[in-house]
């Protein structure tokens, strides 16, 4: 056998074995989402959507709409402070800051998130006075994506050819439009794939809205502070945990709702990223 | 390359804003808001819970981390002890090294699991999947890393522990009775086997997720030259591109590992929640600092000296110690590494 | 590049917009803060937040949804969160009722005086599931738990089990037992190990308290919460489990066997309406005027020995008049024969309503809240 044959087996096996290695991945996802459906969808019913829970029974409206909520100010929160904080290292810190922050980070994301819920709920539920609400939950979320959020925009900016900007400088083009026009453009899909990873985490989150969202059978009132919010993963938690198999059931239900709403956010975020990659594509 | 980019800028017409520097003032402030913000934020929590922590920091002294005996003492008993004088119920007592070794040992069986297995992933993903399949592929993973931890819990609990008690462990424990780490008691399925693959499963999309990222933005014109000059494909991955995106897959590595470290509801679902011993094999049970925070936090805080739940943010201190020692050696590591790097080349 | 990937360059329009999207995000977030600062409590109906005992939770869901429906112009929230934290926020006043499965202890009453107001009777059992014996129920008494417990006693076939259940000796296997204990602080490790301490002195060490320092047993797994201890005991042959008694339904359904427990007088005896009822109506002499008192072991031979009171952890100062006034309302209707204690919300999680005089004992505390 020569050395081309040889490694041109080990290749294959190689690449045998990454293929393993994908299946059993999509096995154990489809064993899971399988685990969860099964219990899940028949309690899925449309009026889930329309009510509020009521005692261990009812629908998910409120918590559904609570979700949405947190997560969706939670998203902005850490869109502005995370890519802000991105863009600083790649674009402006010098070496030494730029090593800080990123230490600074990879730490943050190694903190139990029932570290920050309580943290929060002492400076900001008690400390502050704000109660239980929807902001303080918020916050929450944001600071548990935060870590995700900074290193995907970091990684993603600095895979930006160095040509592209110098090009683009030779030319006469500001910092401003060096970042927004050929570093933003060029790092979009990672970000977002960092934006979707933590809107994955942050929906699974529970530990720290407990101590800073409370929970709520109720509609979420938009007041900013002092209202208690909703949110799937209690119902799923807490459900879970109850004498009864409505409640059980109801659980599940909340638990599949979840992954469907991941599922959709995540199709519906990658479809507009393709779309405007084809588009670019096409016009160029 | 060089002509790309200029055609791209020279097509792009660059509008003129009213006033450009002070945008780029603007791009400026607020970069370094947030990143002096998120800074602050990092230290504002660990000076919290610092001070916070301070009175069960003189009262535990190194018992902390040579005890292995956590106890919130007698809350019916009337009178207190006092150490270092600091008061606490009768008895108290809080010794965090079983939960020290049960956190380290989960995540670090987890990542040897986990780093090979979103490696070969990623590289299946970028290098050998059909781009006509590859949105559908790369959905499922980004849906693996949002199912929420009680659901992998959950799922570890029903299915995975049951599994690992009635099947698994009984047959290794029969057939390597001698081995260390893995003969020995079977246990009933909870401990740290369990908790690894649940926490092995949970960083891999994760780590996937930023690898794929990571290789798709950097390597396909490496990786196509290198089989061009007649390196077999897997070759081309593991000795062109694997060390031009080291950086990034170190990156994600430490990110996860992060992760693991500091994850709180599966882990204890699955755990078994040893206390006052250490596992004698990888199907004992153990314990984690963030499951025994969450656990004990109830208890904690009826205590009413106040020194249980002081002492459980002295635990979430060492864990950040931890997060940070780990960060530290990595860091002296990679720039081990790339010194070795550019001297080779 | 190779041209495989679009550069993604050219949206300019879009992207120059997202300069203008900061401003406009920015602008939002100062304008957030300027409305978090300025609003005070919303205005609405009167809020009432409940939080704490999982094991009250079932039982505070019923009540809720049917006084709810009486008056809509009270908002009552409930949130099972543990005993301790229903506890430590009724105390810093986040919430209006703490909901615990136990009083609260000395030491903490003289840090913060609040009132313990019973609300229902509830119970435990002790799950095991020894295949072959689950339909059976074995005679267990609190000195064979606290070996078991301990380590002492390590097989299902141990003399001291056999002595107590002559029927069922020959039956026992030689399997050893799979302890099974609360991994999180509980109000049902509370009643299990004052069942231990209170009725095996000599032999269980280790207290009595919602987490105690538990002996190491090589095999004993910790689960979480009572449908953890269910699951596991059910995964795990040989094993033994004490959970809340509005569990029972669960447990049976899952094949596990429930033992009779040895009482005061030395008796065995099931959990059921009339035995926890005997223990009840026996232990309610020595409830002093602040509620606060132990139901474990209580005399009389019919009577079921891990039986509690389930308490509502109230602050004798409530923030305003509204919250008072909602809070008292609510309260005497939970405790009412004809509202909340009514068979019809209680006998679903099998827990007994409060004698007579516990509710009396519960009502002078209830007048006695003030603003």
């Amino acid at each position: 056998m020569t050395v081309q044959q040889r490694n041109s087996i080990i290749s294959r096996v190689w690449w045998v074995i990454s293929f393993a290695a994908l299946a059993i991945l999509v096995a154990v996802l489809l064993a899971i989402f399988w685990f969860v459906a099964v219990r899940g969808f028949p309690a899925l019913k449309f009026s889930l959507f329309f009510t509020v829970t009521s005692g261990l029974a009812g629908g998910l409206a409120n918590a559904i709409a609570g979700t949405v909520l947190l997560t969706v100010i939670g998203l902005a929160l850490v869109i502005f402070f995370g890519i802000g904080a991105g863009v600083w290292i790649v674009e402006v810190a010098s070496p030494r800051g730029r090593q800080l922050l990123r230490f600074t980070v990879d730490v943050l994301a190694g903190v139990p998130s029932i570290v920050v819920g309580y943290f929060l709920y002492v400076a900001l539920v008690e400390g502050l006075g704000w109660g239980f609400s929807l902001i303080a939950g918020s916050v929450a979320l944001a600071i548990i994506m935060l870590p995700y959020v900074v290193r995907a925009a970091d990684l993603a900016l600095s895979t930006v050819p160095t040509e592209l900007r110098e090009g683009a400088i030779a030319l006469g083009a500001r910092p401003t439009v060096v970042l927004f026009s050929i570093a933003f453009p060029w790092a979009l899909p990672g970000i977002t794939t960092g934006l979707l990873v933590a809107t994955g985490i942050a929906l699974g989150e529970t530990a720290p809205l407990i101590y800073t969202a409370g929970w709520s059978s109720f509609m979420p009132s938009l007041a900013p502070t002092h209202s208690p919010v909703g949110y799937l993963t209690y119902v799923v938690w807490t459900f879970i945990s109850q004498p009864s198999d409505a409640a059980h059931a109801l659980a599940y239900a909340a638990a599949a709702l979840l992954m469907v709403l991941i599922f959709a956010t995540n199709l519906v975020a990658r479809g507009l990223v393709e779309s405007w990659a084809a588009r670019t594509l096409k016009r160029s | 390359m060089a002509t790309r980019a200029v055609d791209v800028v020279a097509a792009t017409t660059i509008p003129k804003p009213k006033s450009m520097a002070a945008q780029t003032a603007l791009v400026r402030i607020w970069t370094t808001g947030t990143a002096i913000i998120c800074g602050a934020l990092v230290l504002l929590m660990l000076l919290f819970l610092f001070a916070f922590a301070w009175p069960a920091i003189k009262y535990n002294g190194w018992t902390m981390l040579t005890s292995i005996y956590w106890n919130i003492g007698d809350q019916y008993a009337t009178g207190t002890t006092v150490h270092n004088g600091v008061a606490a119920q009768p008895g108290a007592n809080f010794g965090s090294l079983v939960f020290i070794y049960g956190t380290l040992m989960t995540s670090i069986l987890a990542m040897l699991g986990a780093v090979p297995l979103s490696l070969l992933v990623a590289f299946a993903l970028v290098y050998r999947i059909p781009a006509r399949i590859r949105p559908g592929v790369n959905a499922l993973v980004e849906l693996m890393a949002g199912v929420p931890s009680v659901v992998y819990g959950l799922w570890g609990v029903v299915v995975l522990v049951p599994f690992i008690g009635q099947q698994l462990a009984p047959f290794v424990t029969s057939h390597l009775s001698g081995v260390p780490f893995v003969g020995g008691a079977a246990g009933s399925g909870n401990g740290l086997f369990a908790s690894a693959v649940i926490l092995a499963l949970m960083v891999t999309p994760i780590m996937v997720a930023t690898m794929r990222d990571v290789m798709l933005a950097q390597s396909k014109a490496l990786y196509e030259a290198s089989v061009a000059l007649g390196s077999t494909s897997w070759q081309a991955v593991t000795r062109v591109v694997v060390p031009s995106v080291r950086n990034g897959v170190f990156a994600s590595v430490l990110l996860a590992f992060g992760r693991a470290l500091g994850e709180t509801m599966a882990v204890l679902m699955v755990c078994g929640a040893a206390a006052n011993e250490f596992p004698s094999n990888i199907f004992q049970t153990v314990n984690t600092i963030a499951a025994i925070i969450v656990s004990q936090l109830e208890s904690a805080s009826t205590d009413a000296s106040g020194i249980a739940q002081r002492s459980l943010a002295e635990l979430a201190l060492i864990l950040f110690v931890i997060t940070l020692t780990i960060n530290i050696i990595a860091r002296l590591i990679m720039r081990g590494t790339d010194r070795l790097g550019k001297s080779n080349a | 590049m190779a041209g495989r990937r679009p550069p993604l360059i050219r949206f300019f329009p879009f992207l120059m917009h997202m300069e203008k999207l900061m401003r406009k995000i920015s602008l939002a977030a100062i304008a957030l803060g300027a409305l978090v600062l300025t609003s005070g409590p919303a205005l609405a109906a009167t809020r009432l937040l409940e939080t704490g005992s999982s094991l009250l939770y079932p039982l505070m869901n019923l009540w809720v949804a049917s006084y709810q429906q009486a008056h809509p112009d009270v908002e009552i929230t409930t949130q099972s969160t543990g005993s301790g934290t229903g506890i430590s926020q009724s105390i810093a006043g986040v919430a209006q009722i703490g909901a615990s499965d136990a009083y609260l202890a000395e030491a903490q009453m003289k840090q913060s005086p609040m009132f313990n107001i019973p609300l229902a009777i509830s119970a435990q059992q002790i799950n095991y599931n020894i295949p072959g014996l689950n339909d059976k129920h074995l005679n267990l008494s609190a000195p064979v738990l606290a070996k078991i417990y301990s380590g002492t006693i390590g097989f299902w076939d141990d003399a001291a089990i056999k002595a107590i259940n002559p029927s069922l000796a020959s039956k026992l296997p030689h399997e050893a037992i799979v302890p099974i204990r609360r991994s999180d602080g509980s109000g049902d490790t509370f009643l299990f190990t004052s069942y231990l301490t209170m009725g095996a002195k000599a032999d269980w060490s280790a207290g009595m308290g919602t987490s105690v320092q538990w002996p190491a047993v090589s095999n004993e797994v910790g689960a979480n919460g009572n449908p953890g201890m269910l699951q596991t005991c059910q995964n795990t042959r040989y094993s033994i489990a004490y959970v809340g008694i509005s569990f029972l339904d669960q447990a049976n359904k899952a094949g596990l066997g429930y033992a009779a427990l040895g009482n005061a007088s030395g008796k065995f005896v099931l959990p059921d309406a009339a035995t926890v009822g005997a223990a009840a109506a026996a232990g309610i002499h020595n409830v002093p005027s602040d509620g606060r008192a132990s139901l474990i072991l209580s005399p009389g031979a019919k009577s079921y020995p891990i039986i509690n009171f389930e308490y509502g952890i109230i602050n004798p100062k409530q923030k305003d008049k509204e919250t008072r006034d909602a809070l008292v309302a609510f309260l005497k209707w939970a405790i009412a024969p004809s509202g909340g204690n009514n068979v019809r919300y209680l006998s679903s999680v099998r827990f007994l309503p409060l004698p007579s005089g516990v509710a009396k004992i519960a009502t002078a505390m209830i007048d006695q809240i003030g603003t």
